[in-house]
């Protein structure tokens, strides 16, 4: 076998590592549509996105995170205490809505801040950080609402966000994709994009060349609390309840997605396009589980196999590219 | 290994446990003079024992490099099986061992993704986490049969006085212990911990090694599982929710580094009376259960500060 042919393999493996989880999606799709006709409406794919959209925003969060070998355990209890702020600020009085939205993300951006600073200067692990940090979120979250549902949604919020624009896309769904292509725009178009990918796939080179190394850091977590906060507040707006468990076990969808798009724990690799892919992949498969007549219980058991497959074919692919 | 200024001070190194532990008890006794009583005593001791199972396994695979977020429902789905064979009139042996065998082969199937399909421990096993959650849920959603009288009698009677399964852990970690520090199993899974490519060019089995981790985190997961079964008299489906959590940090907070390459039996279980202790004296001051969360994470954070310094995590 000549050298050419082999670097042309990793080439193909390469490719197909970022953009495998495209090609997934596009089977199980197919395989949806083959199962029932109403995956070919659009209708019914936008509301696939309406449903799964807390865990798309507070994914794209994490996704940049998690570029830079890190990980956002915090983002589950972060979603819980945004939809609990909110809806507790909020009400039931319209004049509140944006107050409410202020307080929500302001807040989720100073626990990612937190969490930023002591895992670069406290040097940290990102893991037992973000956990700690979730749990403690928890406790405060119950101990602000009392354990149960509390604060009234304003009229119009849950209007505004659930009513379909354009006679067809639901303003969360909107808000997802436009979010989606915020995140993308920033990632490939920016400074701090390319720093992040840099500082990621090998953190003492990007130091040693001068790379605000800290401050990236620093900032890819408060950008993922803020994210988290959003997710929390489009999650109040889907539900319209806010309990003080409703983001519960979130971080784990979060972090299936993302790495199910392709953006691995070892870091400077992925993105949030793989990753909005990967969201649809969970909510389909979620579906799919749904119409088979299966129970409710065995969309855990699709998910965890579809983390650890997932996870084993990128592990293969990244081995031999 | 260099010869550096403080290097006497290495060997206090995650010791810092026993000070907490210390701080911790002395605290419960001033402000709650209940805590003291032996009666009391005896209670954080049985509170302790299955947790202090789970932190005896997830310190192998810490120490080893690896972690294991499964070992809670592991428990979980073993405490719903054990109950309902039981009640179904299966006896006690049969039981023990068919459950021990299952959170065994739980944990070896983790340890093959890990070493043959080169998944990320973290992410194998927290995909296990979520098949093992969906498959007691689909068992049942609500409690079920009843543990057999023997797994009552091992979590909750006393011998002179000393509840059962704080002897039964004692001796378990004992045996542990004696396997982590003194076996060339320990050495090794040490060794692939610290550095898995010197342990691999000096020729250690690190396959072997990283699955016989995981094996030892089933093993002590399904333990766990049947003296939970016992403390709870039945199968109760979230029984195992979250213990993977405390048991990660307790192990932490006996300084075994979440890198990896050092760790201890002993220090894990003083852990894990550092957690248990906090929150019987919270439970016995009335202090609310979400109070109770909110320290808990406060306490994760402090063991992250203990650990300061340290390698971070991969």
């Amino acid at each position: 076998m000549s050298i050419g042919d082999e670097a042309g393999r990793g080439r193909v493996a390469r490719w197909l590592s970022s953009r495998a989880i495209f090609v997934v999606l596009g089977l199980l799709l197919l395989v949806a549509a083959l199962v029932s006709d109403a995956f070919l409406q659009l209708r019914y794919l936008f509301n696939m996105v309406r449903q799964i959209s807390p865990i798309g925003i507070a994914a794209i969060g994490v996704t940049w995170v998690m570029i830079l070998g890190g990980v956002d355990l915090s983002v589950g209890a972060v979603i819980s205490l945004s939809a609990v702020l909110c809806a507790v600020i909020m009400d039931g009085s319209t004049a509140n809505i944006v107050p409410a939205v202020l307080v929500a993300c302001a807040s989720g951006t100073a626990i990612g801040l937190l969490n930023g600073m002591a895992i670069t200067f406290g040097r940290v692990s990102p893991f037992i950080q973000t956990l700690g940090m979730g749990v403690a979120v928890i406790g405060l979250t119950q101990m602000y609402s009392g354990g149960t549902a509390r604060g009234t949604v304003a009229p119009g919020f849950r209007e505004w966000l659930n009513i379909r624009w354009f006679g067809i896309a639901p303003g969360l769904a909107l808000a997802f994709i436009l979010l989606a292509m915020l995140g993308i725009v920033l990632q490939n178009r920016t400074v701090f994009g390319r720093y992040l990918y840099l500082a990621g796939s090998n953190p003492r080179a990007a130091y040693h060349s001068g790379l605000p190394v800290a401050p990236i850091a620093i900032a890819a977590y408060a950008i993922s609390g803020f994210f988290g906060a959003l997710g929390g507040i489009a999650l109040l707006a889907r539900s319209g309840v806010s309990s003080t468990s409703a983001g519960q076990g979130l971080e784990f969808q979060v972090l299936a997605a993302v790495v199910l798009g392709g953006t691995t724990f070892a870091g400077g690799r992925g993105g949030v396009g793989g990753t909005v892919a990967g969201v649809m992949v969970l909510v389909v498969a979620f579906n799919l589980v749904n119409m088979s007549g299966l129970p409710y219980h065995v969309q855990l058991i699709v998910m965890g196999l579809i983390i650890i497959g997932a996870s084993a074919v990128y592990s293969r692919l990244g081995a031999r590219g | 290994m260099a010869v550096v200024p403080g290097a006497n001070l290495a060997r206090f190194r995650g010791q810092g446990v026993w000070l907490l532990l210390g701080v911790v008890a002395g605290i419960a006794a001033l402000s709650a003079p209940a805590f003291a009583e032996w009666g009391n005593l005896s209670n954080v001791l049985r509170q302790a024992s299955v947790l202090g199972l789970l932190a005896i396994g997830q310190t192998f695979v810490v120490a080893a490099g690896m972690i294991d977020l499964s070992v809670g429902l592991n428990a979980g789905l073993v405490v719903v099986l054990a109950c309902s064979m039981s009640a179904d009139g299966w006896s006690m042996l049969s039981v023990t061992l068919a459950m021990l065998m299952l959170a065994m082969t739980v944990g070896l199937l983790n340890g093959l993704l890990v070493t043959q399909l080169g998944v990320d421990s973290l992410i194998a096993t927290f995909g296990m986490l979520s098949i093992l959650q969906g498959t007691i849920f689909t068992i049942t959603d609500r409690s079920v049969g009843s543990a057999g009288e023997a797994l009552k009698w091992l979590a909750d009677a006393d011998i002179h006085g000393l509840p059962v399964s704080a002897i039964f852990l004692a001796a378990v970690a004992a045996i542990a212990h004696l396997v982590f520090a003194r076996t060339r199993f320990g050495h090794h899974l040490l060794a692939v911990g610290g550095n898995v490519d010197a342990a691999r060019r000096v020729g250690i089995p690190v396959v072997r090694i990283r699955n016989g981790c995981f094996l030892m985190a089933g093993l002590f997961a399904g333990a766990g599982g049947l003296l939970l079964a016992g403390r709870l008299g039945t199968g109760y489906p979230l029984a195992g929710v979250g213990l993977e959590l405390d048991s990660i940090v307790a192990v932490v907070l006996g300084g075994t580094a979440l890198a990896g390459g050092r760790g201890s039996v002993i220090r894990s279980l003083a852990g894990v009376l550092v957690l248990v202790i906090v929150s019987n004296a919270m439970n016995l001051l009335g202090i609310s259960a979400f109070v109770q969360t909110f320290v808990k994470g406060l306490i994760v954070m402090l063991a992250i500060l203990a650990n300061r310094g340290s390698v971070r995590y991969r």
